[in-house]
């Protein structure tokens, strides 16, 4: 019975730093906004503008890496399934571990990109691009889908 | 025997959780978007006519002469604020002769007939707003003053707006 406590009491020592992590959340907190546009006028966001670039907000484990990748769509979709073209640079996309957009390292958001997150468990992603509307783009609203996916590195 | 089962159970337990929380995914998903503006398109549908002037007689096209102003037709996104930017000639040439015009005026509508018509002073920066329809109407009025001396000819000049969102 003495060796079963003793066992019993190891294993919670082990377990118990890890139920304490914190679970990794990502979050969606602005959408990337391209505006008005005209037919035939690229339209540039960058990573770095307050207002219109897309923000993700992440939490997860104190200080831990993690790897960041974007699922990125080539067009936006407008009316009747009018497309307008999408561009992603390689840097249009920021990590922030302090989580403010003043103070982003910049990386490639068509390529896996590791990062840490801060002593705090929090960091958060910018993202910029450009719309490409065509010299006859359909007048009205388009829309598109960015997801990034987060995986906290073992 | 039985309660070492459940604990050797119980550390399989702990153990196994605390490998699930090692290896997080997760994801989100946000939206981008556009609105993309109707181009604007501009078209001078009528011109500005004096007809008939004589040496030393000066005369005015009223901006509300809807036979004989200046106007120009514009379309483009619905509701959208516009500026408008004039180049106005200040004088009308035939060869080397010149005939002085001054005293712009302007009316803008959202009809061709100038009902509910804004005057305004045509100049570098003037805002208009299309309507609803994505529509603007725009006249211009003006006065020649010939001298008495005037030679006589046919005399033109051209006057430019420019439309921008």
């Amino acid at each position: 019975m003495k060796r079963v406590s003793v066992a019993l009491i190891g294993a919670l020592l082990l377990a118990v730093p890890l139920h304490a992590q914190r679970p990794l959340t990502v979050t969606g907190v602005r959408g990337l906004t391209f505006g008005a546009v005209l037919p035939g006028v690229p339209r540039i966001i960058l990573r770095t503008d307050p207002a219109n670039s897309g923000e993700f907000d992440i939490r997860g484990p104190n200080n831990s890496q993690m790897l960041l990748s974007f699922v990125l769509p080539v067009a936006m979709t407008g009316p009747s399934g009018a497309l307008m073209p999408l561009s992603f640079g390689a840097g249009d996309a920021g990590y922030s571990r302090s989580q403010s957009i003043g103070s982003q390292v910049g990386f490639d958001p068509k390529q896996p990109f590791t990062a840490t997150l801060s002593n705090n468990g929090r960091g958060a992603v910018f993202v910029g691009g450009t719309a490409n509307p065509t010299t006859n783009q359909r007048a009205g609203a388009y829309t598109a889908t960015l997801t990034l996916n987060v995986t906290v590195l073992p | 025997m039985r309660n070492t089962t459940r604990l050797t159970l119980a550390v399989a337990a702990l153990v196994v959780t605390g490998t699930v929380a090692q290896a997080q995914t997760n994801n989100a998903s946000i939206t981008a978007t556009a609105t993309v503006l109707t181009p604007i398109n501009v078209n001078g549908a009528q011109q500005l006519s004096f007809g008939n002037v004589f040496p030393g007689v000066n005369k005015s096209v009223a901006v509300a002469d809807l036979t004989n102003a200046g106007r120009f037709d514009v379309t483009g996104q619905a509701n959208a604020p516009v500026t408008l930017s004039f180049t106005l000639p200040v004088t009308l040439s035939s060869g080397s002769n010149t005939l002085p015009i001054d005293s712009y005026a302007g009316v803008r509508a959202d009809n061709n007939l100038e009902t509910g018509g804004i005057g305004f002073v045509p100049g570098a920066s003037n805002a208009a707003t299309l309507s609803a329809a994505g529509l603007l109407y725009i006249w211009v009025g003006a006065r020649v003053t010939p001298a008495t001396n005037q030679a006589q000819g046919t005399y033109t000049g051209t006057i430019t707006m420019t439309v921008v969102y």
